[in-house]
């Protein structure tokens, strides 16, 4: 019992990073119906802002070697300050990646590429800027808390509790906000037909924009919360987060807002039923039963049917 | 249709095979003179960028050092070494692009690649373009068997990783149950994993568990979880720095108390950052001390000092080694020299008269006295075994060598 319990634990600790990832995805998806590639680069700008604001040092690689903002804020308000930023930049990125795009009615696949060229423009000017090195936010940073906390027989860090915590608030904000308000049914009507929405009186444009900015936002709150958890390994932090939560979007079914919560959980836990000594198969695993679902239902589990064309 | 355009493509896929296949065998760069313009030409390839950039910068300033050393007291025989680094990314399509890239280049010897994983696959490069490889910090059994172009001065984990075993025992006799983790997609891990297991049992200290991490692992709750359950009083790890140091870390606040041993991959003081206090008390079997009171050790430590941050500064391990595989060069460079002057020879006369020379070469290094094998493998007689002693903030420490 206390075994299941712990890998209950386990799963649900990944499968929340794995949902706050993918949400960014499905709301970009959900209105432009194309894959934002720069969400990863995003992510990892989250975890670089909380670290700085926090008072972090930049180590001795980088334009930046040294340098060090004169004021340390505490985690608990440097995390949503990192948020606003990173949703800032995926402003810029829609701006410069998908907005000319749009404009000209290029192939959405374009936006798919030149978002990719986006992410790896951040990634490098990260780089650039703070050197290849790694970062850790303090340990010290959630104050007074214990460093684990015991459920039953099970253990779990305090900080994975933290995650799994802000993934359900933020989750059950954003599902308010889009069923239960006026710019988030504007959001649902854009998803399903921007050029109908723009006829109904609905800026589309703006729409967009809102889908972006939040979808930054959640990237930096997920990339700073991650960064707590397991240190910011480099500029390239992001990029294995990415592929997971492309995963986790599929497997949900794209652009469905409880499916990507419902397949980062799925993933989360198909990893923790690896036998820990096959742990180092896990994505194997993961993405095998991926693969297999997908074969069963291709829409993804929450995911609406493609329709047939004639 | 697609027939056709295949008949229309064959002449160029034929055309770009033969080019492909004359890149490959052909390096007419190696049968001219030694381009001595700049310098005596002597390529770097460490990882600078990606997980294993923690090592590439301690090892970025022993090679600086040792350049500055070398060219200080002459050069090679008057002329000015020229060290030429290159990023190699830390995995080994960026190694391979890099060797290569220096190669063309006409470097004489290569110092490099940081991680073993990168040598077994950019290694064969340089054997088959006949090349001098000095490995300062391979580890894994296997390297200069690669070839009869393939040296390290960086001892194999078989000689070093049991040495923390037994000093981890003498610390604590009534340890009984040892846990294990390693990396299995990493050369190293995988290689030095073997030896710790097989010192543990021959201590009769069966691993309790075995435990396979990925080198980009970040989050390791399910193996910790699955480890402790085995309550083990010794955890030993062959991992990375950054994977490894997130480990420990995890496996700290996860509640174990008992002591751990890590292997060579944790062996620089860019860990402290990633498990911060959660660093205090590891134990790590070292290939160099900073108290060896040898001549060159004296010299390497005081230019360290004067470089990277005053008096109390210790170099790391990945520097020294570094810098020896670097004055290793120079050396032999110098003896080949002045046996056969550089502007007589050929890249590649250079280049095979240089390894022999390397060879031969005994050298008072900061690791001590070192020689080679004649298959290249280091020959070196002191070892030590540190334990981290953490700074009361978290942020800094120290390996401070265990009597």
């Amino acid at each position: 019992m206390d075994d299941l319990l712990q890998i209950l634990l386990n799963g649900l600790s990944v499968g929340a990073v794995y949902a706050l990832f993918a949400l960014g995805y499905t709301l970009v998806f959900s209105v432009l119906g194309v894959i934002n590639f720069a969400h990863g680069a995003i992510f990892t700008l989250g975890a670089y802002f909380t670290y700085l604001l926090i008072g972090g040092g930049v180590g001795s690689n980088g334009l930046l070697a040294g340098f060090q903002l004169p004021v340390a804020l505490p985690f608990w308000l440097a995390l949503p300050i990192a948020g606003l930023l990173s949703g800032a930049v995926a402003l810029g990125v829609e701006r410069v990646a998908f907005r000319p795009l749009r404009k000209r009615n290029a192939d959405p696949l374009l936006a798919l590429i030149t978002s990719l060229g986006a992410g790896v423009i951040l990634v490098n000017l990260i780089q650039l800027l703070m050197g290849a090195e790694s970062h850790s936010i303090p340990t010290g940073s959630l104050g007074s808390l214990p460093a684990a906390l015991s459920f039953g027989g099970a253990r779990i860090r305090t900080v994975q509790v933290l995650l799994l915590a802000v993934s359900t608030v933020l989750v059950g904000l954003l599902t308010a906000w889009i069923d239960g308000t006026r710019s988030g049914k504007g959001l649902q009507a854009v998803s399903e037909d921007p050029v109908t929405a723009q006829l109904l009186g609905i800026n589309s444009g703006q729409m967009i924009q809102i889908a972006f900015g939040l979808s930054g936002f959640l990237a930096g709150i997920a990339g700073g919360l991650v960064g707590l958890s397991v240190s910011i390994a480099g500029p390239y932090f992001g990029i294995g987060y990415g592929i997971k939560g492309l995963g986790v979007l599929v497997l949900g079914g794209l652009g469905s807002v409880p499916g990507a919560v419902l397949g980062g959980l799925i993933i989360g836990l198909a990893e923790a039923l690896v036998p820990s000594d096959l742990s180092g198969y896990k994505d194997a695993v993961a993405f095998g039963f991926l693969f297999l679902m997908l074969l069963v239902r291709p829409q993804g589990l929450l995911g609406k049917p493609l329709p047939n064309k004639v | 249709m697609a027939p056709r355009r295949l008949q229309r493509l064959g002449p160029w896929l034929a055309l770009l095979a033969a080019g492909l296949g004359l890149t490959a065998c052909s390096d007419p760069s190696a049968n001219q003179p030694i381009n001595l313009a700049q310098g005596v030409p002597v390529g770097a390839v460490l990882a600078l960028t990606g997980n294993a950039n923690v090592y590439g910068q301690d090892q970025r300033t022993g090679l600086n050092l040792a350049l500055a050393a070398i060219n200080g007291s002459g050069g090679i025989n008057g002329k000015p070494m020229a060290l030429r680094l290159e990023d190699g990314g830390s995995d080994e399509p960026a190694a391979n692009a890099a060797f290569t890239l220096q190669i063309n280049r006409g470097v004489l010897a290569l110092v490099g690649p940081t991680l073993s994983q990168q040598a077994f696959s950019a290694d064969p490069i340089a054997q088959r373009r006949g090349v001098p490889v000095v490995a300062p910090s391979n580890t894994a059994t296997g390297i200069p068997q690669i070839g009869h172009f393939i040296s390290r001065v960086s001892a194999q984990s078989s000689v070093i990783a049991p040495l923390s075993i037994g000093k981890a025992l003498a610390l604590q006799p009534s340890i009984k149950r040892a846990a294990v983790f390693f990396a299995q997609d990493d050369a190293y891990s995988t290689a030095e994993t073997v030896i710790f297991q097989k010192a543990l049992t021959a201590k009769g200290l069966k691993p309790v568990t075995v435990q396979r991490t990925q080198l980009n692992d970040q989050d390791f709750q399910n193996q910790i979880t699955a480890a402790l359950q085995q309550k083990p009083d010794l955890i030993v790890l062959s991992l990375q720095a950054m994977d490894g140091g997130n480990l420990i870390r995890q496996l700290r606040e996860l509640g174990y108390t008992g002591m751990i041993v890590v292997g060579n991959g944790m062996n620089t003081p860019n860990i402290y950052p990633i498990c911060q206090r959660y660093c205090d008390g590891i134990l790590i079997a070292q290939a160099y001390s900073p108290e060896l009171a040898t001549p060159a050790n004296r010299a390497f430590l005081k230019a360290f000092q004067a470089n990277q941050g005053g008096a109390s500064a210790t170099p790391p391990q990945l520097t020294a080694q570094a810098f020896t595989a670097l004055q290793v060069v120079g050396e032999a460079l110098k003896r080949l020299d002045a046996k056969t002057p550089l502007t007589t020879l050929t890249v590649a006369q250079a280049r095979t008269a240089l390894m022999a020379e390397i060879l031969k070469g005994q050298y008072q290094t900061p690791l001590g006295t070192i020689n080679f094998t004649p298959e290249g493998e280091v020959i070196q007689k002191q070892f030590f075994v540190a334990q981290v002693k953490m700074n009361p903030d978290g942020r800094a420490g120290r390996f401070a060598l265990l009597p």
